[in-house]
């Protein structure tokens, strides 16, 4: 049985054998053989026996499939034959015997989404570029470049300022706080800053902190600019160049 | 600090075998948690590979082979306590037991795993992962997230492509950018935490967080003090909405310290070494 091996940079991604239906390959990742890059056509081509020989076919694809370096509309393959879709390689490998293929043994019953793939760095850093390059609209700024600081305008504590480097800010006379609150009977974590993938999130310890004078009643995001407020002690929450 | 901590795990209701594993060695405080891929029942080679080799790592360093790979996989500007140097050494080498294994036996090849493990010392947490199999930490209420997703999605998500709303809603969540068993090396996730009286961690596989929302895994902790329990009732409510997948769970409870006028003359000095 011949199969396909998708390969990014020299390495194994996945591997189909062909049999009696045809492969199909594109972006989407209802394809036998999905390939997630936006060179890539949703459905970009085929790859079937006809009249015992093994063919490829692009489906009208934007950028072109190519078999060792001829754009191709159709066209035989043959054993060693590679073809290229975008940055990606495919190797035809027609002889029989094949290992293999990396999908097989999955049961009918387990939902077809759930395929782990693995991309290895270079593949994602390429893969997260391209989206990037082709304009995907970016609804957060990324923010790496300003650091969270929150910086002291009243109230007895250890620093002026504070920069949060930390997934998790305590804010009390623990001695694992961040902000560490002065005086005897403050609560070992008054208030907490914790960091999550969208953004740095005040939430209550055993005080309820407000935020721009209005006490939170869960976890809140904080914008730059807010004024936090807990057991005497106020700052502003503030990105910094 | 004493911790109570107990771990459950299931196959689902849809999937026809386990390929999680876990393992809590009290002694240590240490917990280890995997979730494996691959064809037949490779997953399950490759999680157990993984959690086995990291307890046996971590139990015995100094038998511990390959001590170079620390340094040579390692960053020397990283200033790691021994016992996160060591954790994130036993993780390397269960890498590469999995990219071997799979070298040498055909048949394996593609299977690869998640790893999560907390190694607590006092009240520091050394935390490592690769993947995206999580740890959370609930203190006073709050419920974070202390591992980063190691998915495609996740990626998207803080390079600002994607809002977190389309990241759960997207077709490619299992995609990953690192696992166990695909390369000789593998970049470990460290971290180190300083941990509380009354913290609880949760170590969990994402067949649960795919059906059961952060909410009520607060709530579940909160209302529900037996680890155990609290881990079967997580285990449960993922079920109940399909259990798609494995679901692992480990939850460990720092207790309080004992209170007293002398409590406040404790000095904490936090980090080891």
């Amino acid at each position: 049985m011949a199969k396909l091996s998708l390969m990014f940079e020299n390495k194994l991604v996945k591997e189909v054998p062909i049999g009696n239906r045809a492969v199909s390959i594109g972006r989407s990742p209802d394809n036998d053989l999905p390939i997630d890059n936006l060179a890539v056509s949703n459905y970009h081509a085929r790859v079937y026996y006809e009249g015992g020989r093994l063919v490829v076919e692009d489906l009208d694809s934007l950028n072109g499939t190519f078999v060792n370096d001829l754009r191709v509309e159709r066209a035989m393959l043959h054993d060693g034959d590679s073809i290229w879709i975008g940055k990606h390689h495919i190797k035809v490998d027609a002889t029989a015997d094949t290992a293999i293929p990396w999908d097989s043994g999955r049961k009918a019953a387990a939902p077809k989404i759930n395929e782990t793939m693995v991309l290895d760095t270079k593949a994602r850093r390429d893969m997260l570029q391209q989206a990037a390059a082709m304009g995907e609209r970016s609804q957060f700024s990324p923010g790496r470049l300003k650091m969270p600081t929150l910086v002291v305008l009243s109230g007895k504590v250890d620093h002026k300022e504070y920069v949060l480097t930390n997934k998790l800010t305590v804010i009390g006379r623990s001695p694992m706080a961040t902000v560490h609150l002065r005086g005897w009977f403050k609560p070992q974590l008054a208030a907490q800053i914790n960091q999550r993938d969208d953004g740095y999130y005040l939430g209550t310890g055993s005080k309820i902190p407000s935020v721009n004078g209005t006490p939170i009643q869960g976890p809140v995001r904080l914008n730059d600019g807010d004024l936090i407020e807990v057991c005497g002690v106020r700052l502003n929450f503030i990105f910094r160049e | 600090m004493q911790i109570v901590s107990g771990g459950v795990t299931d196959q689902g209701r849809v999937r026809t075998n386990n390929e999680d594993s876990f393992r809590i060695v009290e002694p240590l405080n240490l917990f280890v948690l995997s979730d494996g891929m691959g064809g037949e029942a490779h997953g399950e080679i490759a999680s157990s590979m993984a959690v086995e080799t990291v307890v046996k790592c971590c139990s015995a360093p100094e038998e511990s082979r390959d001590e170079s790979n620390a340094t040579r996989h390692g960053t020397a500007s990283d200033n790691w306590s021994r016992q996160t140097t060591l954790l994130r050494n036993a993780v390397l080498q269960a890498n590469i037991n999995i990219y071997q294994s799979a070298q040498k036996y055909p048949e394996q090849r593609g299977m690869g795993a998640t790893l999560t493990a907390g190694w607590i010392n006092g009240n520091q947490l050394s935390l490592a992962h690769v993947g995206d199999s999580r740890a959370y930490l609930l203190r006073m209420g709050s419920l974070q997230q202390l591992t980063n997703d190691h998915s495609l999605v996740a990626e998207q998500v803080r390079r600002g492509m994607l809002t977190p709303q389309q990241a759960e809603e997207s077709d490619m969540q299992s995609v990953l950018l690192r696992a166990l068993g695909a390369n000789p090396e593998v970049d470990v996730e460290m971290d180190e935490i300083s941990l509380m009286p009354r913290d609880v961690l949760l170590f969990c596989s994402d067949g649960l967080t795919r059906l059961v929302t952060e909410p009520e895994i607060a709530g579940n902790l909160q209302a529900e003090t037996d680890p155990h329990a609290a881990a079967q009732r997580l285990v449960d409510l993922a079920n109940e909405r399909g259990g798609v997948d494995n679901i692992t769970v480990v939850v460990a409870r720092l207790q309080d310290e004992p209170k007293g006028w002398f409590s406040w003359l404790r000095l904490d000095t936090g980090k080891k070494e």
